[in-house]
C-alpha cells in the first residue's frame, strides 16, 4: 500500500514573514525525518479554502474556528522556545 | 546580516509613545521616509497589528516586529525604535495576552519567499536578552548598529 502524502497547512495573518519562517522549520523537520510531505502555506483566512484533505494545522497567529484537523502553534518556531516539544508534537500527528 | 538591511537614518532611540499606534507610526515613517515603503504602509500597519498581533516576549524582554502586506511596500529592510517607555502589544497568535514592548522591529518585506534569510536572522538575534538590554541602552544609532554588527560577526565565528 502506497503511504499518502501528508499534507500540512502552515498559516499566519498575513502568510508575508511568520508562516514563512514556520513553513520552513517544518520543511526542515519533516526532511530530516524522510517524510514526504506538502506544505500549504497561508493567511489563516485562507485555512478554509485549503482544508481538504489536511493532515494538520500549523499556525503563528490564533485559529479560532474548528476544522477537525488537529492545530499545533507555531510560536515555538518565532521565539525559540519549546521548539522541540513543537517538533515531537508535529511529528506525533504525522507518523500517526 | 541584519546590519545590511538597517540604515542610521532608520533606528530611533528613546522614541516617546503614548499608544502602541503612535509607536508604530514612529517606526514606520522611517520605512516611508528612506522609500523603502509607501504612504500607505502606515494605516496597513497599524491594522495589521491590531488583527494579528506581533509582540513577542524574549525571555523577558518584549519586542514587536510589525509588518504588513508586500503591496506597501517598494523594496525590503528594517526600522527600528527603541521606546523610552515601553508600550504594550498584544503576544503574537493570542488576543488575550499581552507584552510591555522596549523595541520594535518593523519589518518591509516586498517577496515572502526572497526574505526568509532576512526574518530568520531577525528572530534569531531577538532570541538573545542581554543583546536586547545592549541594544535599549545604546547612545546613538552608531552606538546600535555597531552593537548589532558584533553579535553577528560573534555569531558567525
Amino acid at each position: 500500500m502506497q503511504i499518502e502524502k501528508k499534507k500540512i497547512i502552515v498559516a499566519c495573518g498575513g502568510a508575508v514573514a511568520t508562516s514563512t519562517v514556520a513553513a520552513n522549520s517544518v520543511r526542515a523537520l519533516c526532511k530530516g525525518q524522510g517524510l514526504d510531505v506538502e506544505i500549504v502555506q497561508c493567511r489563516v483566512s485562507e485555512i478554509g479554502s485549503h482544508i481538504h484533505g489536511a493532515s494538520l494545522i500549523v499556525a503563528t497567529s490564533k485559529v479560532s474556528k474548528d476544522y477537525g484537523v488537529p492545530f499545533i502553534s507555531g510560536m515555538p518556531f518565532i521565539s525559540g522556545v519549546g521548539v522541540v516539544e513543537t517538533e515531537k508534537a508535529i511529528l506525533d500527528v504525522l507518523k500517526a | 546580516m541584519i546590519v545590511e538591511k538597517l540604515a542610521l537614518g532608520r533606528i530611533k532611540l528613546g522614541i516617546t509613545a503614548a499608544t502602541q499606534e503612535e509607536a508604530l507610526k514612529t517606526v514606520g515613517q522611517m520605512l516611508i521616509d528612506s522609500g523603502l515603503c509607501k504612504e500607505s504602509y502606515l494605516e496597513a500597519l497599524v491594522k495589521r497589528e491590531k488583527e494579528f498581533p506581533t509582540g513577542l516576549d524574549m525571555g523577558g524582554f518584549g519586542v514587536a516586529i510589525p509588518h504588513t502586506d508586500v503591496t506597501h511596500v517598494n523594496s525590503s529592510g528594517l526600522a527600528m525604535a527603541v521606546l523610552d517607555k515601553p508600550v504594550t502589544f498584544t503576544l503574537m497568535g493570542m488576543d488575550d495576552e499581552f507584552v510591555e514592548v522596549k523595541l520594535i522591529c518593523a519589518m518591509a518585506i516586498d517577496n515572502p519567499n526572497q526574505h526568509l534569510d532576512m526574518v530568520e536572522a531577525l528572530l534569531h538575534l531577538l532570541r538573545d536578552k542581554s543583546f536586547l538590554n545592549d541594544l535599549a541602552e545604546a547612545r546613538s544609532p552608531e552606538d546600535f548598529l555597531s552593537i548589532i554588527r558584533a553579535k553577528e560577526n560573534s555569531n558567525a565565528n
